[in-house]
């Protein structure tokens, strides 16, 4: 084989494994993120911490949500609420990161899966 | 969680593949990850017991079936004839076989669970993290998964949103959390229903796979428990249901971690890696989920 095809496919092969350990951390994070209260489900986002926070700001303890069942759900008390879905999100983007960081400097096949 | 819970299994071996092997791996880790009890309903219950000597150890229950009304010496008899379905096995892109697919016990489940909350998991399940604990705390009787990822990431399964072109929502059968209420007893009577006169309702919802798919009859049965309308009847399994193909190769399992080969696109015979950790995942390449399996029970 000319050897300038066989270095791009060995380049490839390590492109593909890359994407692929990328989207199996994404997925990760994604699964990360679900969060349970009183038996309701949130995917925590930016958009909900936001919106908690800003609901904390106008001095509501208490909030009405709707989970990912898209059911309403009452929540009883927002501060620690948000306390615990930001902590959810810090935790999972911080997996997410040292995932991320972990295979960056990563040169082969073998040491991006750990094989 | 009442004190009533656990997880239900069905296997049934084919003349090639060993789901015993898998319901017993899975059992353990459902006991080591969710601290829950596993029942297992098999028509080869001598062979689990020669197979896996401390079996009534990791199983809770181990129910025999038998599908004869003149077999008095089983947990649980269906009183009906099995329908004898086939469908082609792979092993990767390769290699594959036709082989006997006995799946048409599920529906039985609210019958046949001994448990008030149940958590039905197909063999061929990964357990790698807690998640579906959070199933037992929630307040909703009937959930499944609608949202599935495969991690190839190129297929195009347009068959795991509808069950056909002008079909139902597709549901997935492969893990299903239910109470024992009233309303989940005439829902899975009705997936009996469905199934037992399965050759019209396939017609009728235009399904152009040959064999019977608990998938399929679950979906149809969610669509009628919904006044065959989009409603919300079942609710949704925690987070998504993840799933390699049997075109794709199970390469190594260690704790948490597995190792996968995905089939390449457009290159058969080629695969390219991924390694995947902490998230349970469904893997429908039984035979090398079972050497992966071997493996892992030697190095123990």
């Amino acid at each position: 084989m000319d050897e300038r095809l066989e270095k791009a496919l060995d380049v490839s092969n390590y492109m593909a494994t890359l994407y692929n350990q990328k989207r199996s951390f994404q997925e990760k994070f994604y699964q990360d993120l679900v969060y349970y209260y009183e038996g309701a489900q949130f995917t925590v986002t930016k958009e909900l911490i936001s919106f908690c926070n800003i609901m904390l700001e106008k001095d509501q303890d208490e909030l009405v949500l709707i989970d990912d069942n898209e059911t309403p759900v009452q929540i009883l008390n927002l501060k620690l609420f948000l306390e615990n879905i930001i902590n959810t999100y810090f935790t999972a983007s911080n997996n997410y990161i040292n995932n991320y960081n972990r295979i960056k400097k990563q040169r082969t096949i073998e040491n991006l899966v750990e094989l | 969680m009442s004190n009533n819970s656990g997880v239900l299994l069905f296997a049934r071996n084919n003349t090639k593949v060993d789901y015993l092997k898998q319901a017993y791996f899975l059992a353990k880790q459902v006991k080591k990850i969710l601290n829950l009890p596993t029942t297992v309903v098999t028509d080869s219950k001598d062979y689990l017991l020669k197979s896996f000597p401390d079996a009534e150890k990791v199983f809770d229950k181990i129910l025999s079936i038998s599908w004869s009304k003149n077999n008095n010496n089983v947990d649980f008899v269906v009183g009906k004839d099995e329908n004898h379905f086939y469908k082609t096995y792979s092993d990767g892109t390769i290699f594959k076989t036709k082989l006997e697919f006995k799946n048409n016990l599920r529906s039985t489940a609210f019958r046949i669970s001994p448990y008030n909350e149940t958590l039905l998991l197909d063999t061929d399940i990964l357990l790698l993290d807690n998640l579906y604990k959070h199933c037992f705390t929630q307040d909703h009787d009937f959930l499944i998964y609608d949202k599935s990822y495969d991690l190839a990431g190129f297929r195009n399964y347009s068959e795991f949103q509808y069950v056909s072109d002008i079909g139902v929502k597709f549901y997935w059968a492969t893990a299903i959390f239910f109470r024992k209420t009233e309303k989940n007893k005439i829902f899975f009577e009705l997936v009996e229903h469905i199934q037992d006169n399965w050759h019209h309702y396939k017609s009728i919802f235009q399904i152009k796979q040959s064999y019977f798919r608990n998938d399929h009859a679950f979906s149809i049965a969610i669509h009628i428990m919904n006044g065959y309308n989009d409603g919300d009847f079942a609710k949704l399994m925690p987070g998504k249901l993840y799933f390699t193909t049997d075109k794709d190769i199970c390469h190594s399992i260690k704790d948490d971690k597995v190792i996968f080969l995905l089939e390449k696109e457009n290159y058969i015979g080629e695969y390219t890696l991924m390694s995947w950790q902490g998230v349970t995942i469904h893997v429908m390449n039984k035979f090398s989920l079972n050497r992966c399996i071997d493996m892992v029970n030697q190095n123990v």
